[in-house]
Formats: C-alpha cells, sequence, structure tokens
C-alpha cells in the first residue's frame, strides 16, 4: 500500500513539475532559513557550557545606588572574594581576577595578549586543563606565569616546551611559565589567554585590600551541596558587615547567565542577548510557517485536479482514513526532498552565513541532535502542512466529484485567502522592521557624539611608554602627517574609571552621583575635537594643573544654577581631593552609544595614569602613509611594542554589532518571506487562472479586452494584499515601538515607512499575479472553451 | 434475491425546494439478471445506480441488499459491503492517471488488503482475459477510450463482484467498441454475473435480459 502511495505522489510530482517546484523549493527556502537560525540559536546557547562546575560557578557584580537608582557594576572591592570564602559558608573557592591586555616579549618575538591575574582558586573554579605543568604547581612561585597552548606556541613556537622558560610583560616584568593550558573553548563569554598570580598585579597597593574601591572581578564557586538562595541572601549581605555607611551589595550571576541573561536594570537582570535568541527562534517558525502556509494552499488549490482521483479511489472502496494516510504521506514525501535541498543549500550558503553573523559555524550533521532536530522539522511541516489537503480532500464525496462538480468552494477559499493574507501580514511587518532597524541603526551612527571619531587611531600603551610621549608626540606632528596626539586613561568610547562621594560648595546631595574620570593629556581636546565651551583647557605644566579639572556640561549643570558660571567652583571629595573647575567641556557619547549620553565627567590633567595613545590624522593624508609615518616614529622610541592599533570609528561601528546583526537578518528574511510567500502567490494565480479559464474564454468572446481581464484576475489577490497590509501595520508599529523603547536615542517611527512597505508588497504581489492573468488573458479563448 | 427496493425514495432539498429525484421505487433484482435502465436525460438512472451502489442514499423506503436492511447499517458496514460485492463501471472510465494499467487494476485489491502474491495472480488472470497483458505498463492516457474502458471493467470485476453496476458504459466510445463492451458484458453475465447498467441506446439495452423504462425518478415499465 505503501509503495502506492508513494509511486502515486513521485509520479504526481513529476507529471505537475512547476507546481512541485513551487512547493519543494518554498519549504526547502523555509526550513534553510530555520536551519540557520536553529544553529545560531544552538551556537548562542552553547555559551559557557564546557566546564566541569559549570553549574556552581558565578560571578559576583555589585549593586550600587546613584541618584536613587540601582546601578550593576561586575567590579567589586579586592577583599571580597576572601570573605566570601571564609564567611559565607557553601562558597567553595573564591577568586579576585582582573582583565588586563598586556605585552609578552621572547626575545624579539613580541604578541598583546588579554590575559587574567588571578588567585589560585581560579584554576580550580575553571579546571584548567594542564598540558605542561601542573595544578599544584603552577601557582607557588609569585612570578609565575599560565599560558594557553596557543599563546605558549606562538611565543615560542611550536614543538617546542615552554615550562621553565622565561617570557617578559609590559617590557620591564619577568614572568616563568609554570604551565601551558587547554586552549580554552570557542564559545567562552570571558576568554583569556593567560593566568598570572594576583598579588603581582596588586604589587603592595593598600587599596586593593580595602572596601570603598570597586575595581577587580570575584568569581565564586559553590560546593554541590549549597543551596544557592541561602547564599546568595547571605552574600548580599556581606559588604554591609565590612563596610560602614553603604547601601552596595553583592549577588551571584550564575554562569549559565553570563552569556544570554547580563542586562541589569535596577539591579535586577533584565534580560540580555535572549531577548535576540527568542526572537529569531519565533522568526525561524514564523517561516516555517509561511513556508508550510504554500504548501497547503498550493495543494488545497490543486484539490480539484485529485477530486476526481478521491472519487474512483473511494468508489473502489477505499476509506477516508486511507485516503489521509495517502495524502499525509505525499506531503511527508515533499517535506522530506525539501529538507534533503535544504541540507544541500545550508551546506552551500553557510560560509556566506558565518560571514554575516561572525560566528564559525558548522553543519554537524553527524550530531544526533541535528538530524533529529532536522527529522522533527521535517515530520512535523510535512504534518502540519498536509494535515488540512488531507482532510480537505478525503472530505469529498465520490458521487458529487465524479460527476464534475467544483470542489473549491466555500470554507476551503476562505481558509486559502486567509492562510494568503497571513503571509502577506508577515513578509509587510518584516519590510517595516528591516526598515526601522536600518532607520535606528543609521541615526545613532550619525549622532553628534561630541568629539570627532574619523581619522582617530587608539593604541594599549603601558607605563613606561608615558615620560616619552612628549618627544614621540612632538616627532609624530613633525611627519607631517599627524594633527595630534594625545593619551587617556581610558578608551575614548568607554565608561573608563568612574567614582563617587564629590561634593561642591552649594549643591545638594552630591555624594552619590557617579563621575567618570578621565586622566588626560593637554592635547586631549584638540586631538580628539571634544569642545571647550567655556573657560580653557589645561597648560603645559602638569603640576600646576594638579589641582585644576574641566568638568562635562552635564556636571555644570548640576553644580550651578542656570545663570550662574562654573569657573571657580572647587570641587571635594573627603580631605584629600580639591579641584577647582577651570573648564566646561561639551558633553559627549561614551559606554552606551544608545545612551541619551553618558554620566557626568571629571577630566583631570594626570598623564602618569593614561593606558591609551589617541593619534590624529591630518586631514587628506592617506591612511597608509600616515599608519607608516606613526609606525616608524613608535619603532624607533619604543622597539619592544608591536605596532597595534584600532581606528575609533571602526571600534564605534562594531558597537552596532547586535543591531546590525538583528538588521541583517531582518532583511534577509523580510526578502525569504516575501519571496517564499510570492512562490505560494504564483502558484495560487496560475491555479485561479487555470480555475476560471473557461469564464475567461466567455468573457472574451462576448468583447472583453486583456487589460479588463488582467484587471479581473488581479483585483482578488490585491484585496488579499490590502487586508494584509491594514492587519500588519499596527503589529508592526507595535512591535517596532517597543524595540526601540530599549534606546535612549531613537528615531522616530515615520508614516511613510507604512506607505514604503505597503505599496512594496502592492508591488511584489502585482508583479506575481500579474504574469498568471496576462498569460490567462492572452490566451485563445477557443481552446479554454473546447475542453468543457 | 440479490436485492430488493420497497418504496424507495430520494428527495433532496435545493435552494428551499423539494426535488424528488427517485420516486416510490419498487424493484427486485435476482442474481444473474442482465438488466438496463433506460430513459432520457433527468430521468434518474444514474441516482438509481448510485444509490443501489451506495455512494448515495435513498432518502425514504427500504433497501435491502443480500437480506440485509442497508438503510440501517453504518457507514463502515456499508463500505464492506458494497467493496465486497459491487464493482463500478463509469461512463468516463474514471481511471487514475498517475497509475499504469496493472497498477489501476490491482487498486480495489490493495483496500481489500490482499497479499501482494494473491494480487498478482489476480491480475494476471484478468489482464489475460481481457487480452491487455502488453498494456500493463501503460497509463490511461496511452489508451484509446475503448482500451481504457476495457481496463475500467477489468478493475470492476478484480474484486469477484456479484454485481455490475456501470452508468452509460459507452457513452463515450464509437459503435465498434461498443459492441466489443456489451459483448465482454453479455460474456460476464453468462458467468454469473448480476448486472445493471443505464443506457440511453436501444442496441445496448437489448443486450439486457430486462429492460427497466424510468421517467421523471419513477419506473414507469418494467
Amino acid at each position: 500500500m505503501i509503495l502506492n502511495y508513494i509511486k502515486i505522489a513521485f509520479r504526481s510530482l513529476y507529471k505537475n513539475k512547476g507546481y512541485s517546484f513551487l512547493n519543494i523549493f518554498g519549504l526547502a527556502i523555509g526550513i534553510t532559513c530555520a536551519s540557520f537560525i536553529f544553529l545560531w540559536v544552538e551556537d548562542e546557547m552553547s555559551f559557557n557550557k564546557d566546564f566541569a562546575n559549570q553549574e556552581n560557578i558565578y560571578y559576583v557584580p555589585t549593586n550600587q545606588n546613584y541618584e536613587g537608582e540601582w546601578r550593576t557594576f561586575y567590579s567589586t572591592p579586592g577583599p571580597l572574594a576572601q570573605d566570601m570564602k571564609s564567611d559565607v559558608p557553601g562558597i567553595k573557592k573564591a577568586t579576585r581576577s582582573s582583565l588586563e591586555e598586556r605585552l609578552f616579549a621572547v626575545g624579539d618575538n613580541t604578541i598583546n595578549r588579554r590575559g587574567r591575574f588571578a588567585d589560585e582558586d581560579f584554576l580550580d573554579i575553571f579546571s584548567l586543563k594542564f598540558i605542561e605543568g601542573s595544578r599544584a604547581e603552577a601557582f607557588v612561585n609569585p612570578e609565575a606565569i599560565i599560558l594557553t597552548q596557543e599563546t605558549a606556541e606562538e611565543l615560542f613556537g611550536k614543538n617546542v616546551k615552554a615550562l621553565g622558560q622565561v617570557l617578559k610583560m609590559s617590557n620591564k616584568d619577568n614572568y616563568l611559565v609554570t604551565g601551558v593550558i587547554e586552549n580554552l573553548p570557542k564559545n567562552i563569554s570571558f576568554p583569556f589567554d593567560w593566568v598570572a598570580p594576583f598579588e603581582r598585579y596588586r604589587d603592595g597597593a593598600e587599596w586593593m585590600t580595602e572596601y570603598g574601591n570597586n575595581f577587580s572581578d570575584t568569581f565564586v564557586e559553590l560546593s554541590p551541596e549549597a543551596n544557592f538562595e541561602v547564599v546568595d541572601k547571605q552574600v548580599r549581605n556581606l559588604i554591609a558587615t565590612k563596610e560602614e555607611n553603604t547601601s552596595d551589595y553583592a549577588f551571584l550571576h550564575a554562569m549559565n547567565d553570563w552569556r544570554l541573561r547580563s542586562k541589569f536594570e535596577g539591579g535586577k537582570i533584565v534580560g540580555g542577548r535572549i531577548t535576540y535568541v527568542r526572537l529569531f527562534a519565533i522568526i525561524a517558525f514564523i517561516i516555517l510557517i509561511i513556508a508550510c502556509i504554500n504548501f497547503m494552499n498550493l495543494s488545497t488549490a490543486r484539490s480539484e485536479k485529485r477530486a476526481n482521483e478521491v472519487g474512483v479511489r473511494k468508489a473502489m472502496g477505499s476509506s477516508r482514513k486511507r485516503l489521509i494516510t495517502q495524502f499525509i504521506s505525499e506531503s511527508l514525501m515533499l517535506a522530506f526532498i525539501a529538507a534533503v535541498c535544504s541540507v544541500l543549500l545550508v551546506a552551500i550558503l553557510l560560509p556566506q552565513f558565518n560571514l554575516i553573523i561572525e560566528k564559525d559555524l558548522s553543519l554537524g550533521l553527524t550530531n544526533p541532535m541535528h538530524i533529529f532536530a532536522l527529522s522533527a522539522i521535517t515530520i512535523i511541516c510535512g504534518l502540519f502542512a498536509g494535515l488540512y489537503p488531507a482532510f480537505y480532500l478525503s472530505s469529498f464525496k465520490p458521487v458529487e466529484v465524479l460527476k464534475g462538480i467544483k470542489a473549491t468552494q466555500g470554507s476551503a477559499l476562505f481558509i486559502r485567502k486567509g492562510l494568503v493574507v497571513g503571509q502577506f501580514v508577515i513578509s509587510i511587518v518584516f519590510i517595516i522592521a528591516t526598515i526601522l532597524v536600518y532607520q535606528q541603526i543609521q541615526h545613532v551612527k550619525n549622532r553628534e557624539l561630541g568629539y570627532d571619531k574619523d581619522q582617530l587611531l587608539s593604541m594599549r600603551i603601558d607605563r613606561d611608554f608615558i615620560p616619552k610621549f612628549d618627544l614621540i608626540q612632538q616627532e609624530l606632528i613633525r611627519t607631517g602627517s599627524v594633527h595630534n596626539a594625545t593619551m587617556c586613561n581610558s578608551e575614548i568610547l568607554n565608561g573608563g574609571n568612574n567614582g563617587s562621594g564629590f561634593q561642591w560648595k552649594g549643591g545638594t546631595d552630591t555624594e552619590d552621583i557617579l563621575l567618570s574620570f578621565r586622566n588626560i593629556t593637554q592635547s586631549f581636546f584638540e586631538t580628539t575635537g571634544m569642545k571647550i565651551i567655556e573657560g580653557r583647557g589645561f597648560g603645559s605644566n602638569v603640576d600646576a594643573d594638579s589641582t585644576h579639572t574641566l568638568v562635562s556640561q552635564s556636571l555644570a549643570k548640576m553644580m550651578v544654577s542656570e545663570n550662574e558660571s562654573a569657573i571657580g567652583k572647587i570641587i571635594t571629595r573627603g580631605d584629600d581631593v580639591t579641584l577647582e573647575v577651570i573648564g566646561v567641556v561639551e558633553d559627549y557619547v561614551y559606554g552606551d552609544v544608545y545612551a541619551s549620553s553618558g554620566d557626568p565627567v571629571l577630566f583631570l590633567h594626570y598623564p602618569q595614569y593614561a593606558r591609551y595613545m589617541f593619534i590624529k590624522t591630518k586631514d587628506g593624508v592617506p591612511v597608509d602613509q600616515a599608519l607608516s609615518d606613526i609606525e616608524g616614529v613608535l619603532k624607533k622610541h619604543n622597539p619592544a611594542y608591536p605596532f597595534e592599533y584600532t581606528f575609533v570609528d571602526d571600534a564605534f561601528n562594531t558597537r552596532f554589532k547586535n543591531e546590525q546583526l538583528v538588521g541583517e537578518l531582518a532583511q534577509l528574511f523580510a526578502i525569504l518571506a516575501i519571496f517564499i510567500s510570492c512562490l505560494g502567490l504564483f502558484g495560487l494565480a496560475a491555479y485561479t487562472a487555470e480555475q476560471r479559464s473557461k469564464e475567461i474564454g466567455v468573457r472574451k468572446v462576448l468583447g472583453a479586452s486583456v487589460t479588463a481581464i488582467v484587471k479581473l484576475l488581479s483585483k482578488d489577490f490585491l484585496k488579499l494584499v490590502g487586508i494584509a497590509i491594514v492587519i500588519a501595520i499596527p503589529i508592526a508599529w507595535w512591535g517596532m515601538n517597543n524595540w526601540l523603547q530599549d534606546y535612549a536615542y531613537r528615531i522616530e517611527i515615520n508614516w511613510w515607512v507604512f506607505i514604503i512597505a505597503g505599496v512594496a508588497a502592492i508591488l511584489i504581489a502585482l508583479a506575481t499575479v500579474s504574469f498568471q492573468a496576462i498569460r490567462a488573458a492572452i490566451a485563445n479563448p477557443v481552446d479554454s472553451l473546447k475542453t468543457e | 434475491m440479490l436485492l430488493e427496493l420497497n418504496n424507495a425514495s430520494r428527495i433532496i432539498k435545493s435552494g428551499g425546494k423539494k426535488i424528488t429525484l427517485l420516486d416510490d421505487i419498487n424493484l427486485t433484482v435476482e442474481e444473474g439478471e442482465f438488466i438496463s435502465l433506460m430513459g432520457p436525460s433527468g430521468s434518474g438512472k444514474s441516482t438509481l445506480l448510485n444509490c443501489i451502489g451506495m455512494l448515495d442514499n435513498f432518502t425514504e423506503g427500504n433497501y435491502q441488499f443480500l437480506d440485509e436492511l442497508v438503510e440501517q447499517m453504518k457507514e463502515k458496514q456499508r463500505a464492506k459491503l458494497y467493496k465486497e460485492y459491487i464493482g463500478f463501471v463509469f461512463q468516463a472510465y474514471h481511471l487514475i492517471d498517475e497509475l499504469t494499467v496493472y497498477e489501476n487494476i490491482e487498486t480495489p485489491l490493495l483496500y481489500k488488503s490482499i497479499k501482494s502474491s494473491e494480487r498478482k495472480a489476480l491480475v494476471g488472470d484478468i489482464l489475460d482475459r481481457f487480452n491487455i497483458v502488453g498494456k500493463k505498463d501503460l497509463f490511461p492516457t496511452q489508451l484509446s477510450g475503448g482500451q481504457q474502458q476495457l481496463v475500467g471493467i477489468a478493475r470492476a470485476l478484480i474484486g469477484k463482484p456479484k454485481l455490475i453496476l456501470a452508468d452509460e458504459p459507452t457513452g463515450n466510445l464509437n459503435s465498434k467498441q461498443s459492441e466489443e463492451i456489451m459483448q465482454l458484458f453479455s460474456t460476464l453475465n453468462k458467468e454469473g454475473v448480476t448486472i445493471i447498467q443505464a443506457t440511453h441506446s436501444e442496441t445496448n439495452a437489448s443486450y439486457g435480459s430486462r429492460i427497466i423504462n424510468l421517467l421523471d425518478g419513477s419506473i414507469v415499465t418494467d
């Protein structure tokens, strides 16, 4: 029996090549799309999973209250880790840790690598796997360093034993390699290339052992039997027992949430990447549904042709159940063929997709999970798409269909129209989303930042670089390629250091305002293009400026009333800091590029704390030339350092990665959704034309023009698209308005976006339908009338 | 007695009006009869055949088939009954285009869940008997009308029915083909198969043992 079904299914597919192609191709694209999304989702979900103690590992962020608002930071007081371990039962391991980028040198071989200074427990918490050396002896020597295999090979060469060798960090400190560990899994949210003891990093600094200063990360591991709720509660109370007059508290953030749920608002997790993971998973299902709808529509539309077969089979003694089985197995077979096609498509297109999402996903056909998922999708699609046509077709009464009564009536037609409307609603929502996401990204990219990010290079520097800066700056300018250079303690895009507890005369309740510090050189404003709107900048004498500060406009507004000047005001912090305001700087955007603007900023003339150098190249100088000039100067004065830099505008653009990804994928899915919908529409139009061929013939004989007939045939479909537009607009508006709420700096939704989307949908539908309509209209009526 | 109709009628509603398709039919069919139903278009020939074939129902009266009351049966029982005892031949042949001659003939056996080896033997026999072995792998569209109807009859016969219902079996055929088909019916009838055919043609009707004339849903002469 099954064989008979398969046979007839194959022949029927072959006989209706065009229809089969539309059906299989549409579904294949749907499955391909869904596969891509699911691969991406799988990858996102797989983050931080390859650790033995994963279930028990926690980050310890702190919540701090500023201006009545809880804000979450990953930086914690230095002694927190040790105190958690000794005071809170259930915490098995705890480590301080600080993520740093450092220069390493072995002979002439120099590289910059990110890594962590940490306590010994770090090695156990993350179960580092030693290839050379051992866990027991790794941190015995205070000058020890552990490298990942990859880093060791880069420094010492392949197949060279790194253990016991010495390398130079930051061009001054010698470290002894006491271990080489396996490379970390690709999907972790806290990659590091090396680990070295925290104590040497602390270097005797007392403030690092006191509460009140938040600077290091804290990681802990709970005992397997510990109760999370209990431990978390104790951790939340801990800081209050150690430090007076603070509302700060620490809490536990589970490793499973690091990647996907790491967005905090009001001191609580409110989501994070998980939003996008969910969104895309939903989109995957929607696309599958669109593809299945096609399938249902085309099958039902074709039912007239098959009605006769149903009648004959019923008269031959087939039960309804058997017919249902037959039609469902047919649709399963189609789904299976589509699945095979989509596997091929995925294999072909995966490299492109990887480029878009900047990942390295693989098809993983040997992964049982993938096979299972693909089979599940295939079967569900086959059933979902086949069920309605199967029940519909099998319900025909043999007497009626054998007599030649039209099978397409009433409910089937209504459902089919409904499905087409559904498809177009989804397509139009996608079109609108694509436009709005693109607009929002452009809006933020083009926003007034308060500084000039173009032609601005950023490079990390170490302490020994700072004394040479003045000389290097002069030589850089002398090359003719460089406009100016400056140093700062943080990257221009980032938040950098901050602190609270500042007071000024006349101000109220100023202690809980969080200020960011910028330790800069005199040339900072000149180089970055930030504007001093009142007062003056720093002078050339660092010592003379030690009690001077410039403040950002937002801070100035807090300090004084509207018509008053902030210049000359004094800012203090306890007894040891007294600063006189000498200038006001226009607010600039840093940290979250979507926020209205960053926290208020204090600019200080303390170049000795600089960690980054910024170089502005001259207008009109080719980038290559500027770079080689800069490299020449730096190599001369700073030969130990590799010439590594980033362009600030590039770095700025990477801030949009998530949004860009959403935008690009929305665009891709919009195109595919429309394409699949059009495949369906095309098929439907073809069948409508065929079904009405007699009517068209009669009309033509009676004198109807080609245009009149094209209009007649297209009108019905356009009506459906029109309904879809009406339904889609509120949905799109609601969804996108919600999405935009996440961004303080955002676009207004323009009504013309909806018009564009609507017109686009109508044009696309018209193009699809009119092809069939014209074909039907120009056919010779004699042919269509003869067949009756 | 094969079947018996007592005061059987079929009345349907169409647009709020009652339409009487079959009016108070009384008919007894014995095994081995060859009955021709005659009458103008719309006289109820096809409806009567469909009702006897259980594809349609009488709305009033009694229908006994092999001493069982059909109207009291459940859908399943009825299907079982006609699968077992009745074969259909249609004017438009109604072969399944996607299946070969062999597969078309085999289809009713599939629905009777007969084993593969037995199916082979049965289909082989009937192909032999109808002299269409050479055509068994062709598709219906590759055959002439007469040949298609031959296949249709072969398909109706494959389940060894007691009764064959033929609705204008030669309506789409030329006279030579018609004669062949009617000869075949004659032969089958002599072998014991009961046949009821609806026809317009006096010539075809003359092959039968009994002629029933219908007009406006009633039997005029028997």
